[in-house]
């Protein structure tokens, strides 16, 4: 495992999320819905490898334009089941493909027809995910959501992600735990991206 | 939010020693702070109950602070199946401090501590081991582990799932020492060609070896029964009634599949290990050590010989905690005080430093368990379909060299290289006669060359992968069985191969695999709790490595020899 994937210019984006209401069913048949977790952009500000919250959601938005899709935000709070934060997601989206992301970075592309504990893409290795791979990531789901059958994102594998990343992640799946708010729906959320210096 | 800086962004000037210890392989690996509020915590937390006790009408009324009504499933099956009624009032009168020198005082036998810990509450063990320091742990493993041998076992996979390096590699593994061998797959479908090469190349390497291939729990089954597998050992249990659930399983699921091994006479243990709650979220607040004792008189309460624990896949979480590594020792202890069998983890990648891994690896090594390793890797780490595991055939040399320094038994020893090729090039050549006559995929001469002579899956031809998985298909409908196995072998000429696997397989009808412990030696006599009990009582006595196997271990690749010093013995 090579050392963090950290930033790497002194401008960084900073993301906010603003609620603007209860997320609601889709009706374009040609949009994918990104589900976040309860913690994103929220108290964590960066998956557990330090990719920062705005760059994973940029690069997941610019992969599934690129495909000529639009997208649709949306931050759930009941649940930090990446399965269930997922299957939600699809099932509110107009064409039934959703992107499910974890704070830490576990991601997961989802179709309303699976059953919640299937997916049509699970990327269970957080630390292995980098800008690039969220960006296929965003492409490939906005290939399923045009019908399309894409070829997997090509899964990655680190027998010392175990040592490295094992013990954090477990303290950051029970961080993101403690920001579930029992009973409140999804939110549909608008994105405000700000350029600030990291200094 | 971070409170520090992310390493390489500090703009202060470091010092050059700084920069050198920056680099080093240690501070690759992760560590975090307790939280012992949600279980985040080795064995030392305030969450955890105090023991107790209450007996009424030969029923426990009450356990660890907890009355009957609020048991969960684990209490109640704990309290009914894992704890002598007749003695545990009796055995919780016993002071902690008094137990803990039971176990480590030489002139306690092994089996007054074992009457003490049978009438125990997961809380009293607890605080019984949490007196003990490593030293003393060890100490206590030294008399308590069930098999007076030590033993090792041994992962053999591949990263292609290629069954010809299975094969070779198990010889190799085999005739290096290991007494019991594991595989398990990338692509699942494979797993019947692949059980069948561990199997082979493991009769071939030596005689007596017990193989196993971890899978989905019914397949696993499946293959044992068929007998084109030995054992198994990936039945997992948790310690917590919400992870179980979260497996859809319960404790008495678990023991009713290990009843279907045991009513085939197959091997089998179970497997837990510190850290798993707590990474799935649901440790209930409390420590990992507290959690791991209710799976190990699980365990004990199912009827099972043994438990695989030691963290194992969760290694990465009491790795990270401080005293973790102790706690991970201590819960190997505790299965054997609890006179289960204990393949006792260094099986899963554990550190970026090579000081680290050894140093995890002393408190099982020193006193010697039942399997030092629950998984050595006997392929190189990157065809390690086991994500990895703490040694692999780069460290063979270096395994050697301690066992010989401390002159301690780790279950392995160094072989020649001629003896190597002789074994791996016969291992190959009975899985191709084998596959040959089972019509199964071929296996070409070319592989058979490069099997003699490779370490990695990238020194092999490729195989045709869809053919060899129509292959496994065809095991499997076929209803292809152990017997099938040595009957292709004894018609293609491997005949003592073919026999080596009968022998094996004739041990299901007697039943002695199913004893405490057990393991075969190379002339097929099984060596388990029952006729290799561990006499340990003080200095001079229990297992000592000596005679022709201190001979044995004597040998390295290198030693200058002392009559003729311009040369080495080997």
């Amino acid at each position: 495992m090579s050392s963090p994937t950290g930033p790497t210019s002194t401008a960084e984006r900073t993301l906010r999320l603003r609620d603007i209401g209860p997320a609601r069913r889709g009706t374009r048949p040609d949009e994918v819905v990104i589900a976040l977790s309860p913690a994103f952009a929220g108290i964590f500000s960066k998956t557990i490898v330090e990719v920062p919250h705005a760059e994973v959601l940029r690069q997941l938005l610019a992969g599934i334009e690129e495909q000529g899709v639009t997208a649709r935000v949306i931050q759930v709070h009941d649940t930090a089941d990446l399965a269930a934060i997922s299957h939600l997601g699809a099932r509110l989206s107009g064409s039934g493909i959703s992107v499910g992301v974890l704070s830490r970075g576990t991601t997961m592309i989802h179709q309303r027809d699976l059953a919640r504990l299937s997916n049509l893409e699970l990327f269970p290795q957080s630390p292995l995910l980098d800008a690039p791979v969220f960006r296929q990531i965003g492409s490939n789901a906005a290939r399923y959501a045009k019908g399309e059958s894409p070829e997997p994102v090509p899964t990655r594998n680190d027998q010392m992600a175990r040592p490295r990343w094992q013990a954090k992640a477990a303290l950051l799946h029970l961080k993101e735990f403690e920001t579930i708010e029992a009973g409140r729906g999804p939110v549909e959320v608008e994105l405000d991206f700000e350029l600030s210096s990291a200094g | 939010m971070t409170t520090t800086q992310p390493a390489g962004q500090s703009r202060k000037r470091t010092s050059l020693r700084t920069d050198i210890l920056e680099d080093r392989p240690v501070n690759l690996d992760g560590f975090v702070e307790e939280w012992p509020e949600k279980g985040l915590v080795a064995m030392e937390s305030a969450f955890d109950p105090e023991p107790g006790v209450r007996v009424e009408d030969g029923v426990i009324v009450e356990l660890d602070g907890k009355p009957r009504a609020d048991f969960d499933f684990m209490d109640t099956f704990i309290a009914a199946h894992a704890i002598d009624i007749a003695t545990t009032e009796a055995s919780m009168a016993v002071s902690s401090d008094e137990i803990a020198r039971m176990i480590i005082d030489p002139r306690t036998s092994r089996d007054e501590v074992l009457a003490v810990i049978r009438g125990l509450t997961p809380a009293k063990i607890l605080d019984v081991v949490r007196l003990m320091n490593v030293v003393e742990i060890m100490q206590g493993m030294q008399k308590m582990r069930a098999r007076r041998t030590p033993a090792n076992q041994a992962h053999s996979t591949s990263a292609r799932d290629n069954p010809i390096q299975v094969a070779v590699d198990a010889a190799e593994g085999a005739v290096r020492g290991f007494a019991e061998l594991e595989t398990t797959l990338g692509v699942v479908r494979y797993a019947p060609l692949v059980a069948i090469a561990l199997q082979v190349g493991g009769q071939v390497g030596r005689g007596g070896v017990l193989t196993q291939c971890a899978l989905e729990e019914a397949t696993e089954l499946e293959l044992g029964m068929r007998g084109i597998t030995a054992y198994a050992e990936t039945i997992s249990i948790y310690g917590t009634e919400s992870v179980f659930v979260d497996g859809d399983d319960t404790p008495w699921s678990k023991t009713f599949l290990a009843s279907a091994y045991a009513s085939r006479g197959i091997k089998m243990r179970f497997t837990s290990g510190t850290g798993s709650e707590v990474q799935m979220g649901n440790a209930e607040g409390k420590s990992m050590l507290y959690l791991e004792i209710r799976c190990i008189l699980m365990a004990r309460g199912a009827g099972v010989q043994g438990l695989q624990n030691g963290s194992i896949s969760c290694i990465g979480v009491p790795g990270a905690v401080p005293g973790g590594i102790r706690a991970v020792a201590a819960e190997n202890l505790v299965a054997s005080l609890c006179d289960l069998e204990v393949a006792s983890g260094n099986d899963q990648s554990f550190s970026h430093s090579s000081m680290r891994r050894v140093a995890r690896l002393m408190p099982q090594l020193l006193p010697g368990t039942d399997f030092v390793c629950s998984g050595y890797s006997a392929v190189p780490n990157a065809d390690n379909m086991f994500a990895g595991s703490n040694f692999d055939t780069d460290d063979y040399d270096d395994w050697n060299t301690i066992q010989r320094d401390l002159q301690v038994d780790g279950g392995l020893r160094h072989v020649r290289e001629d003896d190597i090729l002789a074994v791996r090039r016969r291992a190959a050549e009975a899985l191709q006669a084998l596959f040959r006559h089972l019509d199964l995929p071929t296996i070409t001469d070319a592989e058979v060359e490069a099997a003699t002579y490779a370490n990695s899956s990238n020194d092999y031809p490729l195989r045709d992968v869809l053919a060899d998985l129509k292959g496994a298909q065809s095991v499997m409908e076929r209803g292809l069985t152990g017997v099938d196995l040595v009957k292709g072998l004894e018609a293609t000429g491997f005949h003592d191969v073919a026999e080596n696997l009968l022998t094996v397989l004739r041990q299901r009808v007697s039943g002695d695999l199913l004893q405490t412990s057990a393991i075969l030696t190379p002339e097929f006599v099984p060596l388990s709790a029952i006729n290799d009990a561990n006499d340990y009582a003080g200095p001079g006595t229990g297992y000592r490595l000596q005679g022709e196997r201190w001979e044995e271990l004597k040998k390295l690749r290198h030693v200058t020899s002392a009559s003729n010093p311009e040369t080495e013995v080997s």
